[in-house]
């Protein structure tokens, strides 16, 4: 129970349906360190407002401190990744680890037997096992994030909101008097509330770190058209903090940390029909080489289809039928058949398998 | 509803009966100000006084003031800050195992520049001597020295009678915070020579709100909270009357009964402690020896566990302890005080208080002994430990 209304409402619903509720917190950070943090979702106001639903649904509320973990699993990556020149996507790693298999693991020492969170997702059981599927309220969908959570959680989850619409949330919880009925939905990274992600970097990172260091800004053909004051502020497709000049809009295309380079280009640049994943997880049995899939590369993005041409154990390179944009390495593809999350994997720079 | 078995005492306590009774009056039909000049105030002076006269009789305390505070923190601030206010350019030396009120109000005066200085505790978590003395500075500067009466976290009684000779052989003020000690075992202020002591109501039976300041004839402090004078100037504010009252019938009622209770408690709490013992190998008392402990804390470190999992899996079955201390955000923090005593890892950060009260049964006991094991089994089969 982040505080949020979704969260607020599952908890609910769960207590409607006759089920004996446990309401828990997760604690990830410390929020006193975190300048303006209480305007995230997570912070102390949102465990106050957790606990303050949990007493009007008549349950125990905990708060489960898993700092630890989501420093190490989460923003220890989020650093190395931007250090790398990637841009990663701590949301995915949070659920992939901190939201389902740590409080599960610690709803397990309650003696609980399964979780429920207030995802925009469904788990429907069948013969064949779970299946994660889109949330009914497409709008609302949260499997994109949700491509890392480990299988053997899915056995144990419970999605209740995913079956419903974001104004039938709010409609609900209103209904039951919850007092974050008409709470703002939250988007920020919750650890970087300001989102100055450079100066969050900054605090971890020694200040002669290459990321802060300048470096040249090339075209794509070679030219050095300026300089940078460090790569960890440019991601793939950004058109800020560029040279002007050109006769067509410029994006970076990509990164290069060897040579701390930013290279820029048109949009038609920024076109890929290839992917390459590292880090591979699926939810269900894998597909195979030839398979056709449905690639999603950012959260609420376009799903692309294409043909899974490689794939082992960790990794997969996918054609795609027609180009994604801004094919972001450290970002993530979620993959799909149809309705279904199958899996996903983090975006890598083009190797080979 | 589900059984549930309060084993958080040193935490706080419910009310006891005396003291509501005592406290009624005051919330009801004697409503007034004591600083008012009509009868009603005077009424009201009249309960303050004679709970303060009683309470200084049973505390052994003859020849000095009792300032109330709002609480035992506030008690702790009053001596620690109100003893530096009043002698700039002195000392402070606390133990190492202080409560928070006394390690956070030497932190603010160290950050203004006062010399505050830190005295080691030992491996049975009493204070050591030598090194305290060590530290006292001998250019004769006014020096306060803070070591509580008895820890909030494993029971330690300290050396009071030898601290106290100590401070007054080398011209020092002594404070002890007694919050815990107060209504466990007997005090005797005036005998012991202590200067300053802490106390608080909640502790014992009292309300919530109320605490006091025991200062000797001879000790002068300035104020920390400053308004229209009362408590000889020490604390302003209007009194708590209700509070006040309650709280003296909360001293009279536990010390009418600290013998019996000391027998009962203590021989439930090494029940607990063998029965923990037999169920839960390796486990380990903090704090030496059981004589050297107050009758009803039992601090243990339970080794391979997840101390978080522990304590909200026993809340779910009904059965109330604490650890360390709990942050703003309810989550636990590891101990200061079992870590100053030289437990490392996770005996450090493991430690679990159990602490016993008058509403305490053996049948709790028995219940707490059931479930206890059971819960760390399963905690420990899903932490990976």
């Amino acid at each position: 129970m982040s505080g949020g209304v979704d969260s607020s409402l599952a908890a609910a619903m769960l207590v409607e349906r006759g089920y004996d509720v446990v309401g828990a917190t997760i604690k990830t950070f410390c929020y006193a360190d975190v300048p303006g943090s209480s305007k995230t979702c997570c912070g102390l106001e949102g465990i106050a407002d957790a606990r303050a639903v949990a007493q009007k649904l008549g349950i125990p509320h905990y708060v489960f401190d898993l700092e630890d973990e989501f420093t190490h699993d989460v923003i220890d990556d989020f650093v190395t990744e931007y250090a790398a020149g990637r841009t990663p996507n701590p949301c995915v790693l949070c659920n992939s680890y901190t939201k389902f298999s740590d409080l599960l693991r610690r709803a397990r020492m309650l003696g609980c037997e399964r979780i429920a969170t207030g995802h925009y997702a469904r788990c429907v059981r069948s013969g064949l096992g779970t299946q994660l599927m889109r949330a009914t309220d497409r709008a609302k969908d949260q499997t994109y994030f949700l491509w890392g959570i480990d299988r053997d959680v899915l056995e144990r989850l419970e999605l209740p909101v995913g079956e419903l619409g974001k104004s039938e949330v709010r409609r609900r919880a209103r209904q039951l008097g919850l007092a974050t009925a008409d709470k703002p939905e939250s988007f920020d990274i919750c650890f970087v509330p300001d989102g100055d992600y450079a100066g969050f970097l900054a605090t971890r990172l020694d200040g002669e770190h290459p990321a802060f260091r300048p470096g040249p800004i090339l075209t794509v053909d070679g030219d050095e058209v300026g300089q940078h004051d460090g790569y960890c502020r440019y991601t793939i497709g950004q058109r800020k903090r560029l040279p002007g000049g050109f006769t067509a809009p410029m994006y970076v295309v990509r990164i290069e940390p060897g040579t701390r380079s930013v290279i820029i280009g048109p949009s038609s640049a920024l076109d890929s029909t290839e992917i390459t994943l590292a880090g591979m997880n699926w939810l269900g049995d894998p597909p195979a080489a030839g398979d056709e899939v449905g690639v999603q590369i950012r959260h609420r993005g376009q799903v692309v289809t294409g043909t899974i041409d490689e794939l082992d154990g960790e990794r997969a390179l996918i054609r795609l039928h027609v180009a994604h944009r801004a094919v972001t390495p450290g970002q993530s593809a979620a993959i799909y058949a149809g309705e279904t999350l199958l899996g996903g994997g983090v975006i890598g720079t083009g190797f080979s398998i | 509803m589900m059984k549930r078995v309060y084993l958080d005492y040193s935490a706080t306590t419910p009310l006891r009966p005396e003291a509501a009774r005592a406290m009624a009056h005051y919330l009801d039909d004697e409503f007034g100000n004591p600083s008012s000049v009509h009868s009603y105030g005077r009424d009201a002076r009249l309960a303050v006084e004679e709970a303060r006269r009683q309470t200084l009789a049973a505390l052994g305390a003859g020849d000095g003031r009792l300032v109330y505070t709002g609480s035992g923190s506030e008690a702790d601030c009053l001596a620690v800050i109100g003893f530096a206010r009043r002698h700039p350019g002195g000392c402070v030396i606390r133990s190492s195992i202080e409560h928070k009120a006394v390690i956070e109000s030497t932190k603010v005066l160290a950050s203004g520049g006062y010399d505050v200085r830190v005295a080691p505790v030992k491996a049975d978590g009493t204070v050591d001597l030598e090194r305290l003395v060590g530290l006292l500075p001998d250019d004769g500067r006014p020096t306060l020295v803070s070591v509580m009466w008895a820890n909030n976290e494993t029971g330690v009684i300290q050396p009071l009678k030898a601290l106290a000779e100590l401070c007054r052989d080398r011209g020092a003020t002594f404070h002890s915070d007694a919050v815990q000690a107060l209504g466990k075992i007997p005090l005797e202020v005036d005998a012991v020579g202590v200067d300053l002591v802490a106390f608080s109501a909640h502790k014992l039976g009292g309300p919530k709100g109320v605490g006091a300041l025991y200062v000797s004839g001879a000790v002068e402090l300035e104020p920390i909270v400053y308004g229209g004078g009362q408590e000889s100037g020490l604390r302003s504010g209007t009194e708590n009357v209700a509070g006040i009252v309650g709280f003296a019938a909360a001293v009279a009622a536990s010390i009418s009964e600290l013998e019996p209770e000391t027998e009962r408690l203590s021989a439930l709490r090494d029940r607990l402690s063998v029965g923990l013992h037999k169920t839960l190998p390796g486990i380990v008392v903090n704090g030496g020896d059981a004589l050297q402990r107050l009758p009803n804390v039992l601090n243990i470190s339970v080794p391979n566990i997840d101390l978080e999992g522990v304590l909200t899996a026993l809340d779910l079955e009904g059965i109330c302890v604490s650890s360390g201390s709990a942050c703003s955000t309810g989550s636990v923090e590891p101990s200061h005080v079992i870590a100053a005593m030289g437990r490392e890892g996770e005996l450090a950060s493991n430690a679990i208080r159990l602490s016993l009260g008058w509403g305490t049964r053996a049948e709790d006991i028995e219940y707490a002994l059931e479930v206890f094991p059971k819960v760390v089994q399963r905690v420990r089969e899903f932490s990976g430990h």
